[in-house]
């Protein structure tokens, strides 16, 4: 029974962890310029987490290594320090735009500058880094992510036309003055969306920390096949709401606000206040999972000691990258940036730093020094394969697509 | 270890080193150094940082490198921050579960 629990827990988890502002903010931009259209890029994104973040997983389980400890062991000091820099700063990046995320649910709520509240948010997410339980902080804003579930039942309320939106899917082209260009650009942003490094760097590290073995596997399996794709589920419904509220009224969304109108068109106030906390639990609960990640990678390179799983001072250096990372958030935020501009910019250099992420973790995958009788089978490393080609298209043609499209202008 | 057949690239270099007794992570090794006068060749000590730890205090090669840390001084940066930064913020002590 009890681990029936932890089972479901993981899963709920999952879905309420999957979306972040990068998933928010991309998915309603694309529903409002495309529709469905792009829909198959969020499938095509959930089977690849699915696969890489299952293969660290099983990584760390059998080997009780996290990831970046053997990108360094394998691609050597060189590459890897080439990938940490790549993989450092393109979480530094997502850890600002989750921050401005955070003050900007605040400024929705209140009414005050969000600004104001930048400062105040990254506080209180160093405040849970230094006080909360590894497990607890999982738990808590995964579970409040799970109010983002308004969006499925917003886009119910709305009552569009299914069939249309199934049309809008089953078409993947774009429509109207959209160019194949800005097509591609937002269908990498979206793949970057939904692969965004932190999370295999969390997730394995997050291991290390609950002290996986072997017989975790089965619940860390169900978690990554249930949970992340019910989440994907949910980006769906973002883009759907925002394909049945802008796109037959030609509104581009630029603000968190017109991300989250939709529920409030639904279900008025109440809706709003709903969607609020969630934006809230999923921005902030992706902000500590940010936060974690640049001290992990950076810690898991140079070998230093790292993890929750012991005091604040028997990993002063962990500590002091976290606290260094959350203070230049809050000053790149001061420069009154646009954070869902950060935000958009973000999930573009994700995909650009994919390759270098998941090839380490495929080759590992296969070593039987580390996996023993948990290698890679054909299957896993035939998509394996697939999917570290389309990481590397969509990471070559990022750079291009984004001068050519202006940034998807 | 005596006798095992290791290769440096694969099995030694940029593995992490774990304190054997109290599990604390201690580096990366950097380097190996070879005895060549040795027949074959042995590992006679690891280089990580600007310490050097010979072979007797390499106790097992696994997915990272256990070693008996005696006096060698592998956490002079975490320890600098320690005293310095992380000290001085209240709950630096606080036992983590």
């Amino acid at each position: 029974m009890k681990k029936v629990f932890a089972v479901t827990l993981g899963i709920l988890t999952a879905i309420g962890g999957f979306v972040d502002i990068g998933d928010l903010v991309t998915n309603a931009l694309v529903g409002a310029r495309f529709g469905m259209r792009l829909s198959w890029v969020v499938i095509v994104g959930v089977i690849g987490i699915c696969l890489y973040a299952d293969m660290s997983g099983r990584v760390v389980a059998v080997s009780g290594r996290p990831v970046f400890d053997l990108i360094r062991e394998r691609l050597g000091r060189r590459t890897g320090l080439v990938t940490l820099v790549a993989s450092f700063l393109v979480t530094l990046l997502t850890l600002i735009a989750e921050i401005g995320g955070v003050a900007l649910a605040f400024e929705l709520a209140s009414g005050v500058n969000y600004l104001l509240w930048a400062p105040l948010a990254a506080l209180a997410v160093w405040l849970v880094i230094w006080r909360v339980k590894f497990s607890k902080l999982e738990t808590v804003f995964g579970l409040m992510g799970l109010l983002l579930i308004i969006f499925a039942v917003a886009l119910w309320k709305l009552g569009p036309d299914w069939g249309q939106l199934v049309h809008q899917a089953a078409n993947p082209h774009p429509i109207g003055h959209e160019t194949w260009a800005t097509y591609a650009y937002y269908a990498i942003a979206l793949f970057g969306a939904a692969m965004t490094p932190y999370e295999v760097f969390f997730f394995s590290s997050g291991g290390v920390e609950e002290k996986w073995t072997k017989r975790d596997l089965s619940t860390e399996r169900s978690n990554v096949f249930i949970g992340f794709p019910l989440g994907g589920l949910l980006s769906l419904a973002i883009a759907g709401c925002a394909a049945v509220l802008y796109l037959p009224a030609g509104i581009h969304v630029e603000t968190l606000s017109q991300v989250t109108l939709p529920v409030a068109v639904a279900f008025g106030k109440l809706g709003l206040a709903v969607v609020l906390i969630g934006v809230f639990a999923a921005t902030f609960g992706a902000a500590l999972e940010t936060s974690l990640s640049c001290g992990y990678t950076i810690a898991q390179y140079f070998g230093w000691q790292w993890g929750k799983f012991v005091r604040p001072r028997q990993a002063s250096r962990f500590h002091l990258v976290m606290i260094i990372c959350l203070l230049l958030a809050i000053l790149t935020l001061m420069t009154m940036v646009d954070p869902v501009l950060v935000t958009e910019y973000s999930v573009v250099f994700a995909a650009m730093a994919l390759p270098l992420t998941y090839l380490p973790i495929l080759i590992i995958a296969n070593d039987p020094d580390y996996m023993r009788d948990q290698v890679n089978g054909r299957v896993r490393n035939f998509l394996g394969l697939i999917y570290l080609g389309l990481l590397l298209v969509a990471s070559i043609a990022a750079i291009p697509l984004m001068i050519i499209t202006k940034a998807g202008r | 270890m005596a006798g095992k057949v290791l290769h440096a690239q694969l099995h030694l270099l940029d593995r992490q080193l774990i304190d054997q007794a109290s599990g604390e992570l201690l580096g990366k090794v950097d380097d190996v150094e070879l005895d060549l006068a040795a027949d074959p060749p042995v590992v006679s000590a690891l280089i990580a940082g600007r310490e050097r730890i010979p072979a007797v205090q390499v106790m097992e090669v696994d997915t990272a490198v256990k070693i008996v840390r005696g006096d060698l001084d592998l956490t002079r940066g975490d320890d600098w921050v320690e005293r310095h930064i992380i000290d001085k913020i209240p709950g630096a002590g606080h036992a983590p579960e």
